[in-house]
Parts: C-alpha cells; sequence; structure tokens
C-alpha cells in the first residue's frame, strides 16, 4: 500500500489532542520499552524519537482495542490480531486514565456512531432533524443506514 | 515512518461503511513521471472516514494507496487527457505534490468533491460536538418542563411525592458521590460532554450500547433495565437538583408532614 510520508509527517505536526513522553514497547517479541514523544493527531497516534523532528511510527486508531495494563500503564491493540499489543508505560494513574480517555475517542467510526445516536435522540424529542438547518441531512456519512447492525 | 498497515488495510476492508466509492482515472503510482499525462489509470476507490483508498477493482482486496485527508483541500483541475472531470486533493506541505484523479462526469466529480471536501475528522468532530450541546438543550428544557410538573404535584401533596421519590427511586439507584447530572450540568457544553463519554459517566445509550456491542441507533430495541437506568438517571438527577434548591425549606416540609 503507496502512502505519502510527507502527508503523514505533517500531519503529525498538526496541534494535538495530547503529547507527552511515555514508555513504549512495539509488538515485536523482545522489544523493550523505550522512551518516546507520543502524539495523538485526529485518529492517528504518532510516536517520536525524544530528540528527533519527525515521527519514527504512527498507528492509525480504528478497530483498536485500548486495555488498561497494570501498573500505571495500557496498551493499544487492533481488532485483527488483538494479540498483538503496543505498551505504553505512563508516570501517574491520572495521565494513564487521560490517555484512555482521549484515545477512546479518538476514531472516526466512534465519532460516527455518536453523531447518529446524538441525531437520533434530537430527533425523536423534538421531531426534527437536527441536520437540516446546516442542509447536511443527505450526507452519506450521517446516515442511520450507514450502520451495520 | 513505520505505519499499522495491516490494521489500515483491514479497516478498508471492513464491513464499517463507506463513505463514497467509485471508479476515477488516477495520475499517481510507481513508475509514473512527475507530472501527469496519458490516460492515467482507472482504479476503485474508497472513502472511509478521513482515509481514500484506491483498489485494483471493485473487487481488490489489497488497497494500492492511502490518503489521509487532514490538512488538505479539494478543488477543480484541469485534466490530461480530454473529456475527463479532474480534481485535486492538495496538500500544504513542501514537496508534497497533488493528488490528480478525474471522475467519468460531472455529477460524479461534484460527488466526489463534496464528500472528499468534508473528510476530515475535525468536520465530524464539530458536527458531534454541535449535536451534543443541542441534545444538552433539548433535555435541560425538557427538565424544565418536567420540573415545573413536579412542583405542581408536589405543592398539591408534598409528604406522598417525597416517599415516593425516596423510597422508590434512590434505594434502586447507586450514583457516584460526585455524579453531575446528564444534561443538566451547570459546567455545560461540549467538553463536558466529551469527557463524559470517554469516562462513561454520560450513562446514555450511547455508551451503555457501545459497551455490550448493541447497536446505539435503536435504544428502543435495547433492554428494559437499559432504558429504565438511562431514564432513571435523569430523573434521579433532577431530584437532586430540586432538593438543592429546596434545601433552605426541607425543614418546613418535614414539620408539615408531621402535622
Amino acid at each position: 500500500m503507496r502512502y505519502n510520508e510527507k502527508e503523514l509527517q505533517a500531519l503529525s505536526r498538526q496541534p494535538a489532542e495530547l503529547a507527552a513522553e511515555l514508555g513504549m514497547r512495539g509488538p515485536k517479541k523482545g522489544s523493550v520499552v523505550k522512551r518516546r514523544l507520543v502524539k495523538l493527531v485526529v485518529n492517528f497516534l504518532f510516536y517520536f524519537r525524544t530528540d528527533e523532528a519527525e515521527p519514527v511510527g504512527a498507528l492509525l486508531l480504528e478497530r483498536c482495542i485500548v486495555a488498561r495494563e497494570e501498573p500505571s500503564g495500557f496498551s493499544i491493540s487492533f481488532m485483527e490480531d488483538p494479540e498483538r499489543k503496543y505498551y505504553f508505560k505512563c508516570c501517574s494513574e491520572e495521565q494513564c486514565q487521560e490517555w484512555m480517555e482521549a484515545l477512546h475517542q479518538a476514531s472516526y467510526e466512534f465519532m460516527r456512531r455518536s453523531l447518529i445516536f446524538y441525531r437520533n435522540e434530537i430527533q425523536k424529542m423534538t421531531g426534527k432533524d437536527p441536520l437540516e438547518q446546516f442542509g447536511i441531512s443527505e450526507e452519506a456519512r450521517f446516515q442511520l443506514s450507514s450502520l451495520k447492525e | 515512518m513505520k505505519l499499522n498497515e495491516r490494521s489500515v488495510a483491514h479497516y478498508a476492508l471492513s464491513d464499517s461503511p463507506a463513505d463514497h466509492t467509485g471508479f476515477l482515472r488516477t495520475w499517481g503510482g510507481p513508475g509514473t513521471p512527475p507530472t501527469p499525462s496519458g490516460t492515467g489509470r482507472r482504479c476503485w476507490f474508497v472513502l472511509k472516514g478521513n482515509l481514500l483508498f484506491s483498489f485494483e477493482s471493485r473487487e481488490g482486496r489489497a488497497p494500492l494507496s492511502l490518503v489521509v485527508l487532514e490538512g488538505c483541500t479539494v478543488e477543480l483541475a484541469e485534466a490530461p487527457a480530454p473529456e475527463e472531470f479532474a480534481f485535486a486533493i492538495c496538500f500544504d506541505a513542501p514537496g508534497v505534490r497533488p493528488h490528480l484523479l478525474a471522475a467519468d462526469g460531472p455529477v460524479a466529480q461534484e460527488a466526489w468533491v463534496k464528500a472528499l471536501s468534508r473528510a476530515s475528522f475535525g468536520y465530524m468532530r464539530l458536527v458531534v460536538r454541535e449535536l451534543e450541546s443541542q441534545l444538552q438543550e433539548a433535555r435541560r428544557s425538557l427538565a424544565l418542563q418536567r420540573h415545573s410538573s413536579c412542583k405542581a404535584v408536589a405543592n398539591r401533596c408534598k409528604p406522598q411525592a417525597l416517599d415516593y421519590w425516596s423510597l422508590g427511586l434512590e434505594n434502586g439507584h447507586s450514583l457516584p458521590r460526585d455524579y453531575s447530572p446528564v444534561g443538566l450540568g451547570e459546567e455545560g457544553g461540549s467538553r463536558w460532554a466529551g469527557r463524559a463519554l470517554a469516562e462513561g459517566v454520560l450513562q446514555g445509550p450511547a455508551n451503555l450500547l457501545l459497551g455490550s456491542g448493541q447497536s446505539p441507533v435503536s435504544p428502543e430495541t435495547s433492554c428494559f433495565s437499559t432504558l429504565h437506568e438511562w431514564y432513571g438517571q435523569e430523573i434521579v438527577a433532577l431530584r437532586r437538583r430540586w432538593q438543592q434548591r429546596t434545601q433552605g425549606s426541607q425543614a418546613e416540609y418535614g414539620e408539615q408532614a408531621e402535622q
């Protein structure tokens, strides 16, 4: 799969939802915890060596599983291979909590489900489609039918 | 730079909905000259969220390319071949060439430009936040309506109303001590709601159902206890609010009840 690294690098320079130096360990056997600058930008998690401007890597956060790992850490894995985990070590419980909350929301599909839920609730309460006033009620990405059971 | 490509490809092929699909001509790809020429190559494109994938064919199982639609603009463009309805995805980053694409006709071209220009995560988040605050507003006004009708009932038969509230509801629910009422918080706005969603404090059907793998779309199809919990919390919150407001007159109530 082709992608332009420069585009991703540009994205990694965008304002972050959350950024911190965390301990990070990749999913490969024998990996050790390394200090990384970890940056959450939209639905991508970028990680950098602490002395470098360009990221070492990026994780797309769709279909991911965020889990608590003791002590004061969390892991990210992906639905197609949940055993393959990226571990992150935080400085405190609070920091860990903050990251897990942010990661939980950092998915386009999560946003889509929230939107459809809100739209449906508002329509039930008020009888009006809240998207109509913006002229975007027909848009494919906001349709109930776009969600599979 | 590394990317979790396997997961990305998996997302491309997953059964989550595509936001737009169709055949487009493309002039990018390995071995192509830096300036687009000729008829390009016809590929199947799939837009999913803020990601644009291309495939060899409609049945293709491995994405050929990925463009992340963040920080870019979509503009109408001249196609190198005649009778093409071209547009370009342009990035404002040094050394990044625009992605030139072309649709079969003006209708498809317009639909693609529209879909691509609204594909960013930020756009989706904006709409979500807008609806979040609209829903809070709707709940608030509904709560006010209920509140005033509650007061009417309470005025007519205060002791019974109080007994009902305390026996019927408080025992049935355990709430965190610093529980902030859904849709009634003074510190309203999307920040609170967003945090609440993440923390699972907002125990609306979205969160409850997402958690248990059910559809967030049709809360009415979920089990009664879920709905009961959901609407019950609103009532408990209302009651708490009501108690706070009438704290001063609570003693009076008690005396009246004893008489």
